[in-house]
């Protein structure tokens, strides 16, 4: 063996006893609880664009809706979650989540204004499947402690996202953009909304 | 030349990659009971949730209110590790639990003013409940004096930090508010309600 080659063997030699377990699937415990909970509402699309525009409205709406969306609709994704996990049914719940993203996309792209309580009802019956999805897909090896932990600060997290974007509608420029991306939450919306449809057929 | 130090340096990644902390000191002594009982509710998501819902409550209601807890906190915590392990009770259960995060979760959300009094009765109950949770860490061999001392003590560094960095975050007027540091601090309530809610959905599931 040429000599210029020793110092690949050695590190090859180091990288098979630094080797450790591969978690490919299930995490389990505290830290894969804690994992799952906060990788899962970033992982499904159709939950993800709805959180950011559940934000990004409320900054729009302005006060109250600013400051009591992120005060309520955790509480409110979490009572759905108690349903999911409870498996208590909900009529056609992927459809519900797809709608959810193209109603909330195009009142983002419009502008739509409505009265608060409208739009609280609204957001809370969405936030109800959305947080029914989440419960009745807990990986069933997680901590469910630390799956709540990790779902609550990922979902709040993704609404602050959309509040952040909101703020740019102080500015013409940035109001343009916002309802640029209400425009493509929307699409995204009508994409996810045929999927399940064909799905629930 | 070149050669011997890639080789030095492929062991120097191997040994950074695989070191692991060093036990080197005290903590295989009998003082590691003073350690085990600071670090056991630390490990514990049921009590940093709980430990921090409190602290963060206190701190909204300002410090006059909340500098009670100083006391009462880690005295509720010791009393609470003793009747435990004088009753063998060590567990409230995971729906008690998860009632306590949401019902502390809420008063934060609602910004719910209360007496001092009723505070610090609160703090006790909780403090009591929690220190008997703990009591499933003292083993025949532990030093219950050792171990009840590092988590009254554990209980007063947190609480008190918490209570401060709340203070010095939300303001130290206990007033309700409209301030985007006040709403922050009731999201952060709706977050601990909402994770109680969750685990007592959770406990009761089938």
């Amino acid at each position: 063996m040429p000599r210029c080659r020793l110092p690949l063997l050695w590190a090859l030699i180091a990288v098979f006893f630094l080797a450790q377990p591969a978690f490919a699937h299930e995490q389990s415990g505290v830290s894969g609880g804690l994992i799952s909970g906060l990788l899962h509402p970033l992982t499904g699309a159709d939950h993800l664009i709805a959180m950011v525009a559940v934000g990004i409205w409320g900054a729009q709406l302005g006060a109250p809706a600013i400051w009591v969306l992120p005060i309520t609709f955790p509480l409110v994704m979490a009572f759905g979650g108690v349903l999911g996990v409870l498996r208590v049914p909900l009529p056609m719940p992927e459809v519900a989540v797809a709608l959810s993203a193209l109603v909330l996309g195009a009142a983002v792209a419009i502008r739509l204004r409505v009265p608060f309580a409208a739009a609280a009802v609204l957001v809370g019956l969405f936030a109800v499947f959305h947080g029914h999805a989440h419960g009745a897909e807990l990986p069933s090896a997680a901590n469910p402690l630390a799956y709540g932990v990790g779902f609550v600060a990922a979902t709040g997290l993704l609404h602050l996202c959309g509040i952040t974007i909101g703020t740019l509608s102080r500015w013409p420029a940035g109001e343009r953009l916002i309802q640029g991306f209400g425009v493509a939450i929307a699409a995204l919306g009508c994409y996810f909304l045929a999927l399940s449809l064909e799905g629930a057929t | 030349m070149r050669r011997t130090l890639g080789v030095a340096g492929v062991a120097a990644a191997a040994l950074i990659g695989s070191a692991e902390a060093a036990d080197a000191h005290i903590v295989a002594s009998r003082l590691g009971d003073l350690y085990a009982g600071a670090l056991h509710p630390l490990t514990d998501l049921q009590d940093l949730i709980l430990w921090i819902a409190l602290g963060v409550l206190a701190g909204s209601l300002g410090p006059a209110k909340g500098r009670w807890l100083v006391p009462v906190f880690p005295l509720g915590l010791g009393a609470g590790l003793l009747l435990g392990l004088a009753s063998g009770v060590a567990s409230a259960g995971p729906v008690a639990d998860a009632g306590m995060i949401l019902v502390m979760g809420l008063l934060i959300a609602a910004e719910m003013r209360m007496p001092a009094t009723l505070l610090c009765a609160i703090a006790l109950g909780l403090a009591l409940i929690r220190g008997a949770a703990n009591a499933g860490g003292v083993g025949p061999e532990t030093s219950w004096l050792l171990f009840a001392t590092g988590l009254a003590s554990a209980g007063y560094v947190a609480i008190t930090l918490i209570m401060g960095l709340t203070v010095a975050f939300r303001g130290a007027d206990a007033a309700p508010s409209m301030t985007w540091r006040s709403i922050a601090t009731r999201a952060l309530g709706s977050w601990i309600a909402a994770i109680g809610l969750m685990m007592g959905g959770f406990a009761l599931a089938p």
